[in-house]
Order: structure tokens, then sequence, then C-alpha cells
């Protein structure tokens, strides 16, 4: 029964999203309500299965009884089910969040779509994780981009179609390269399941060298546009700072780190070290990481629209997980893990506390966040420990995220690069602290300092605390969750 | 367009249109086209009955309502027969061996559940077709 539980999490998501337009005429709570049961379901069976992988081991499942020759299968292991916990649990912390504020700017009649279109992304993440088939791969990346181009124009303004189009565009040409990619290892192997191209990979690796390179070469360049790896980044601040708060929070924390587990578990999987070693991956990507890094987050200070500023840091941030894949080591590994969950748990948390705060007071610039510390303590006393969390103050997740990238680096014998992550966490305390700054130690207009807590729905105020308690609760006690990424970076090889 | 040609060839060719889109659905599995390319032509026909007697008349012979049921029961129907699957065997998805009748190999009625699923692709693609095309005339410009 437990080996069911992965497709039926798949089902509950895409039969979720078939329903929701059924209901259109019951009241729009009922919905809400319903989707979150399946949620807390689907959050429950991750737990049975992860429990279930750690003490039983991995396993696979054909669909259709087909032959893994023939047919899809998936493949459940530490890896892909620790993942898709990570992002169950952080969707329903956003999810509770959007059921208050649903979305700053999105017609009332269109709530009904953002949540089909938010059921159909998760139905595609997991089925990114699980599927062990490079082609279905494919078919899930381009659901995925396609759900998120919808959410991204759903506040039917310019510039979200501006935004949308642009994304479309260039997450077009990174699909088709990957798809190219995936089109050359065939040619080579004559199989899409990941296993079996692996081995064609290892065996014709001295036959084929030029298709080998060019695949790998498309397939991480591809990957790398969709999760805006440094220079091409560019639609990444539009997309995200357009969408409605919630939905940035998806995005930012969620989606593009979806990009960056498929780009691992081909340079790890598909292709194994030997191989992107003897083609110098991992020294482009340190490279790339590196001044991705700096750019991003030199970017993020000249900004002054918050949202906006909040995706340019996503960008430095994407640079610290790439340059923990770069090092190509268990402990490389393990930090850039660590990374994705931690900055997942704070841009949420940066995102959803500013969406608070343009929920309550309708100001996006930042220069005018003086003093809104005493009217909103709550959202950006979250803010501050997100934000302190990002530039690496101890007692944070941000904090032991870079300690084991640095002794990553250490092990690796790159000092160069504690150099860059200590520049990139004073860049970071650049455009980071004046917020705090201005929030809590500047009067505003009014003189008033008064502190009393914001009158925005609980639904709102209590994802924001989980969010606040969690990036503590995790700077303090990393302990349990490192070894399960170790768990986890081991069964990817 | 109020052409009494065009309104009456209209009128005669929209059967044998969808006619054939059926058979396209039905004979999926043994001859080429499928689900999708039959959705595509039923859906084709209902635009050619917009364009030629206006979005109004259209939409009481196939409102929203109608094609908002008819997309989610299409995949539904899929995916319940997936779970017939699950249910016997254990696998989502299974043909054969889920107890699908295989037939005579060939014939219509042959390849388990495959025509039963093309059925369903064959109501989504259909339905889909048609909002999409009625949104994007009811769509003001911004």
């Amino acid at each position: 029964m437990i080996t069911q539980l992965p497709i039926i999490n798949l089902l509950l998501f895409l039969g979720m999203a078939l329903i929701i337009p059924l209901f259109k005429k019951r009241s729009f709570s009922l919905t809400t309500n319903l989707g979150l049961g399946v949620l807390f379901l689907v959050w429950i069976s991750s737990i049975v299965l992860l429990y279930h992988v750690i003490t039983e081991g991995a396993f696979y499942y054909q669909l259709g009884n087909y032959d893994r020759m023939l047919g899809i299968e998936l493949l459940i292991n530490t890896f892909s089910v620790l993942f898709s916990l990570f992002i169950v649990s952080l969707v329903i912390i956003i999810y509770i969040y959007s059921t208050g504020d649903a979305t700053e700017g999105v017609a009332e009649k269109e709530y009904g779509r953002y949540y089909i279109l938010l059921f159909i992304l998760l139905f595609a993440m997991l089925g990114i994780l699980y599927t062990n088939d490079l082609f279905n791969t494919y078919v899930f990346m381009e659901i995925l981009s396609i759900t998120t181009v919808s959410i991204i124009s759903i506040k039917r303004k310019k510039e979200n179609y501006t935004a949308a189009f642009r994304y479309v565009m260039l997450n077009e040409v990174g699909s088709l390269s990957y798809l190219f990619g995936v089109a050359l290892l065939y040619m080579i192997t004559g199989y899409t399941n990941i296993e079996l191209v692996s081995e064609g990979v290892q065996s014709g690796w001295s036959l084929y060298p030029a298709n080998i390179l060019t695949a790998i070469g498309f397939m991480v360049t591809g990957i790398g546009i969709k999760a805006a790896i440094f220079p091409f980044h560019i639609w990444l601040p539009d997309a995200h700072s357009t969408a409605p708060s919630s939905s940035s929070a998806i995005l930012s924390a969620v989606v593009v780190k979806v990009y960056i587990l498929i780009m691992i578990k081909i340079l790890f999987r598909v292709f194994g070290i030997d191989i992107i070693q003897a083609v110098h991956i991992p020294t482009v990507l340190l490279v790339i990481a590196s001044i991705g890094m700096i750019m991003g987050s030199i970017f993020a200070i000249a900004q002054t629209d918050v949202k906006r500023m909040l995706g340019y840091s996503s960008v430095a941030q994407i640079g610290y997980i790439v340059m923990g894949i770069g090092m190509v080591s268990m402990l490389g590994l393990q930090a850039a893990f660590f990374h994705i969950f931690s900055h997942g748990l704070m841009k949420a948390a940066l995102f959803l506390s500013v969406g608070a705060v343009i929920y309550h007071k309708k100001i996006r610039n930042v220069n005018e966040f003086d003093g809104i510390g005493f009217q909103m303590p709550v959202a950006m006393f979250v803010f501050s420990i997100a934000a302190l969390g990002m530039i690496g103050v101890p007692l944070t997740t941000g904090f032991i995220s870079k300690l084991n990238l640095g002794l990553a680096a250490l092990d690796a014998g790159q000092v160069v690069l504690i150099v860059v992550l200590i520049v990139s966490g004073f860049l970071n305390a650049l455009y980071y602290l004046p917020i705090m700054i201005s929030a809590f130690l500047k009067d505003n207009k009014d003189q008033q300092r008064v502190m009393r807590v914001e009158k925005i729905p609980k639904t709102m105020l209590v994802p924001l605390v989980v969010l606040g308690g969690l990036i503590i609760a995790i700077g303090l006690f990393p302990g349990e969750l490192l070894s399960l990424l170790e768990a986890a970076a081991l069964s990817l090889t | 367009m109020n052409d009494i040609i065009i309104k009456s060839i209209t009128r005669l060719i929209i059967p044998f249109i969808q006619l054939y889109g059926v058979y396209i659905i039905l004979h999926g599995h043994v001859s080429p086209g499928g689900g999708f390319a039959g959705g595509a032509m039923i859906g084709t026909s209902l635009v050619l009955y917009t364009l030629v007697f206006g979005i109004d008349k259209s939409k009481q012979k196939f409102s929203h309502r109608v094609s908002e049921y008819a997309e989610s029961g299409g995949i539904l129907l899929y995916v319940s027969l997936g779970l017939i699957g699950i249910v016997i065997t254990g696998s989502f998805l299974t043909n054969i061996e889920a107890g699908f009748p295989i037939g005579n190999p060939g014939s219509v009625l042959s390849g388990g559940m495959i025509p039963l699923l093309m059925v369903g692709i064959g109501i989504k693609v259909a339905s889909t077709f048609i909002t999409l095309f009625h949104t994007l005339i009811e769509e003001e410009v911004v």
C-alpha cells in the first residue's frame, strides 16, 4: 500500500485542480478548505514515505506494469521524498497565508483559477522529483512553466504581461535546449530512463565524447535559464516582483529550487562525477556562481522597489546553491541542499512579510518604510529575522548554510570561495540592514511610536510567525536535518 | 455573417465533421489519429459554428458551464480508469493485466482500455478548443 502513495499524491493534486471549477457556484471557503485538506493528506503521506524510505530503502514504481525500457518509472528515494516533503510543507504555510490575502490585485472571480494553477504547479513539481525518466521530466517541466507563466500574468496588468512574456520566451529556449540534450543522449543510448541512460553514457563516453559534451552543455544551459543562474537571470526580478505576494513566495522559494534539483539529478545521476569533471563543469559552475553572488547583490542594492530587490537577492542566493553543487563533493552537495531549505524558508518569510506590508499599507518603495516597524511589528519582526538569516547572522538557518558552504570550500581547498562568501554577506547586509534600520529606528511622518499588533487577518499572521520560528529553530538545531540531507546526497550516487 | 450559402453549408457539413472526429477518436488504437486529433476536429466544428452563427447562439448550444464539466470530466474519466489498475494489479494505468479485454487485434474492439482513454482525451480536447476560442473572443483588451 505504501508503494502506491507517490502516485496517489500526484493524483490528489491533479484531482483537486480538476474539481475546483465544478465548485464555482458554492461558497469559496469550501474550495480553500478542501484544498487545505488535500495538502495535509499529501503532507502526511510524504512523512510516511520518508519514514518508509529511511527504514526500508528506496523503491521503484512502474506505471502500467511496463518494463523500465518501455514505460515510465518513478524512483522514490530519500532525495525525492525529502524535497517533496519540503515543498509540500512550505506550500501549506504559504497556502494558509494566501487564503487571508488571497492575492493582492487579483479579481475576485479569478481566485478559483489561481488555486487551480497552484495545484497543477504542485502536481508538476512532485512529478519532477519522483520521476526517473528524462523525457517525463521534460513533460513536467513544460507543465510547470505554463502554470508559472499563468500565475505571473493572473493580475491582468501591463507589467505582468511584459514579465510573463519575457518569462515564457526565455523559458521556452531553456526547455528546448534541455529537450535537445535529451535527444542527443537518446541518440547514444537509446533510452530515456535515467539509470539506463547513465549506464549507456558511462560506456559510450570514450566513443562519443562530442555528443555527450554537447548534451551536457545544452542541458545545463537550458536548466540554468530556468533556474535563473546568474547570466540568465534577467527574467526573474520582473516575474517575481509583479506576481501576487503569495505566488512570489512560491515561485522564489520553491519553483526555482525544483529546477536546481533537476540540474543536480542530471549532473550526478545521469553523467556522474567523472564525466562532469572531465569536461570542467565544476569550474564553470563555481565561476558563474561567484559572479552571480556578487552581481546579484550589487543589482539588489540599486533597487527601490522592495519586491524587485528581493528578486535580485534570489539571484545571489541561487549562486550560493550552485556554488555548493560546483564543489562536487559530499560536503558541498550537503551545503547546497541545506541552503535550498534555508533559502526557501527565508525567502518565503521575506516575501510574505513584505506582502503583508503591501496589503496593509499599500507601499512598495524601500524609502517609505520609515517607522513601519511600530505599525506592523509582527511582519517587520519576521522580516528582520529572515533578513538577518540572509546576511548570515548566527542563530538563523542562513548562518548554518554559510558555515557549511565555507567548510566545504575549505575541504575543497578553494580559499577564494570563502572570500566571495564573505563579500557577498557584506553586500547582503548593505541592502537588508537599511530597511530594518528605517523600519525600527526612524520616525514615520505621523510621529506615532505606539506599538500594537497590526490589523491583518489571523490567517496571514500565523504563517509569518511559523516561518520566523522555523528559521530560528532550524538555525539552532540543524543536526537532524543535516543527517537527513546527507542521506539524500548519498542516495544520488 | 449573414450569408445564406455559408449558413446552409455549415449546417450541412458540421454533422459530418463531428462524425469523422468520433471515428478518429474511436480508431485511435488501430490507425493514425486518436483522442487529440479527433477532439480537435470536434472542437473545430464548434468553432466553425461560432464563426458563422455568432457567439450568442453558440453559447446556447454549448455553454461555458457545460464545457467546464466536460473538461474536468474528460480527465477524471482518464484518472479513474487508471485507478482501476491500482486496485486490481497495484500499478497505475495497467491495461490488459487489470482485466480489460484484449479483443481481436486490429479491430475496433481491441486494445483494452485505450479506446476508453481516447474518449476521455477527446472530450477534454474538444471542450478546451471551444473554451479557448470563446475566451479569446470575449477577452476585453487591456
